[in-house]
């Protein structure tokens, strides 16, 4: 369970007083997508925060190697993660070109970011042709994806997708995973997604961990859990 | 009509001033929900610093530039001292903060300098040119033309460069940005720094008109609280607009209607002040705040 590009060990994080992670471990390998399972108030959107700084955390959580001990949130975003937040974190406030230049605005590659703006604009055509409006008139479904194209413009070497299916249609849900599938498998980049929808998170990840009252309850291979009648019923709820 | 003519282009000028006075309490207000009561102690002693530096032989244009980065550094410097660490205190606290800041302020500069109005040395002539017909002062239009460049520059640093977008960004949206890597805190400490400039302008400005002093300021600051109040007090443009609007307001009403010339246009400030929040509380060009519950 070592030498992925992130691992948590042992940690524990809470808000206040309150604790809501009881000691998780996990392991993210390089290039592979993990997610993590569990009913609400499990502690998978707590987990992501840790990882990211927005919350105290004890344990310990390696990032290519490195603790990420200590380190405040723009640095550990500045390492290499890119945090898609519960809500997408879209500055509604700015336009779409400017949310997307907001996530390239550290890079200094600017033959690359351009690469990187037409393979967003690709991936989502209709932020193309909604860039020069403001954030605040796109869809949900469009919100989701100007929150995943920003990050891939962040070049992370590890993505954290909160729930990119919430309060989504169906079809826009599949498209999106769609993506988020091309996007690991051209760029290598790692994600690990927090999904309340088990089935579609179970399709995509080749792990996954099941959260209850911030304790990995259950992990293993998403092809085997899926085929697990018990875990299924116990712990996905369908 | 000649009279007329030179009341709104004094009225414009004087409400570049103030807008230049209102656009840096509007940036501190973005970028942390807070009415900076001491910007205009702040503007008059970087008016004083910048007579200092004309004092010492420095030519008036290259003191003026030298004072607003000093006045940058200043502000960096007032909030990474003094407001970093109480950032996450209650707004009320932090007002309380500013208003300690400005009696601070003030007080400060009259140990240094002392009460005495002292005059200031105004860069433009003092003549007159004939626009059809109308004779216009060169310090008008010098006024005019200085508050523009400024506001011109904040605009395009805002709009047009990345650190404006983070500024921006940072402001609105402070934790969203944080996971983009944007350094919030620092976004905030940069915009005390060009808030800060930003307000020594209205002071250099003012202070030929109104002779320099500590308490110099004191009634500018209620016309620029009336300038952001009246442009709606989240928006730059709108605190142009409010500024130049509420010059106009108070040279028009001190030349024209009877008894408000001299001391009684501050009460016009104050009127404009009142009446925008009963009537129409987000201003010219702010947005009702919607808050999902």
């Amino acid at each position: 369970m070592s030498g992925g590009i992130l691992e948590l060990k042992d940690v524990h994080a809470g808000y206040g007083q309150r604790a809501v992670l009881h000691g998780v471990s996990l392991s993210v390998p390089e290039g592979g997508i993990v997610s993590l399972l569990g009913a609400n108030g499990a502690g998978k959107t707590t987990t992501l925060r840790a990882i990211t700084a927005g919350v105290r955390w004890s344990g310990d959580i390696l990032f290519a190697g490195r603790s990420l001990r200590r380190m405040g949130t723009e640095e550990v975003v500045r390492s290499g993660i890119a945090h898609v937040p519960e809500g997408r974190g879209i500055c509604t406030e700015l336009t779409v070109d400017e949310n997307l230049r907001l996530g390239s605005h550290l890079r200094r590659d600017s033959a690359e970011v351009k690469k990187d703006y037409d393979r967003v604009f690709d991936y989502f055509p209709v932020l193309k042709a909604r860039r020069r409006l403001s954030a605040s008139t796109l869809s949900g479904g469009e919100q989701q994806m100007l929150a995943i194209a920003r990050a891939v413009l962040m070049r992370p070497k590890l993505m954290l997708l909160d729930e990119p299916s919430l309060g989504l249609a169906p079809l826009v849900v599949r498209a999106i995973f769609e993506i988020i599938r091309t996007i690991n498998e051209t760029s290598r980049v790692a994600v690990l997604l927090v999904e309340q929808n088990a089935r579609i998170a179970l399709d995509i990840s080749s792990t996954a961990y099941v959260l209850e009252v911030g304790r990995v309850a259950v992990s293993g291979e998403s092809a085997q859990l899926r085929g697990d009648e018990s875990v299924r019923r116990s712990y996905l709820g369908y | 009509m000649q009279e007329f003519a030179q009341q709104v282009v004094g009225g414009i000028a004087i409400g570049g001033i103030f807008a230049s006075l209102a656009l840096a309490l509007v940036l501190i207000y973005n970028a942390m929900g807070l009415v900076n009561f001491a910007q205009g102690e702040m503007a008059m002693l970087a008016t004083f610093v910048a007579l200092a530096l004309i004092n010492r032989g420095m030519s008036y244009w290259i003191a003026f530039p030298a004072t607003l980065v000093l006045a940058f550094a200043g502000g960096i410097a007032i909030q990474r001292l003094v407001i970093r660490p109480v950032e996450r205190a209650p707004v009320l606290t932090l007002v309380i903060i500013t208003l300690g800041l400005a009696t601070l302020i003030n007080g400060l500069a009259g140990f240094i300098f002392g009460y005495v109005p002292r005059s200031f040395p105004s860069p433009f002539s003092s003549d007159s040119i004939d626009v059809f017909g109308v004779f216009i002062s060169w310090r008008d239009l010098g006024v005019i033309a200085v508050s523009g460049l400024v506001l011109l520059a904040v605009y395009l640093l805002l709009q047009r460069t990345t650190v404006g977008l983070t500024m921006r960004a940072a402001a609105h949206h402070p934790e969203a940005s944080r996971l983009l890597g944007v350094q919030v805190s620092w976004m905030l400490a940069l915009g005390w720094g060009l808030a800060s400039a930003v307000g020594a302008v209205s002071g250099i400005m003012v202070a030929p008109i109104l002779l320099l002093e500590p308490n110099m300021m004191q009634s500018i600051i209620i016309y620029a609280f009336a300038a952001a109040v009246l442009g709606g007090i989240e928006s730059p443009l709108g605190a142009v607009v409010g500024g130049i609007l509420v010059g106009l307001t108070i040279n028009l009403a001190g030349a024209y209607l009877p008894g408000v010339g001299g001391d009684l246009q501050l009460a016009v400030g104050l009127a404009i002040i009142v009446v925008v929040l009963l009537v129409r509380p987000t201003g010219l060009f702010g947005r009702a705040a919607t808050r999902r519950v």
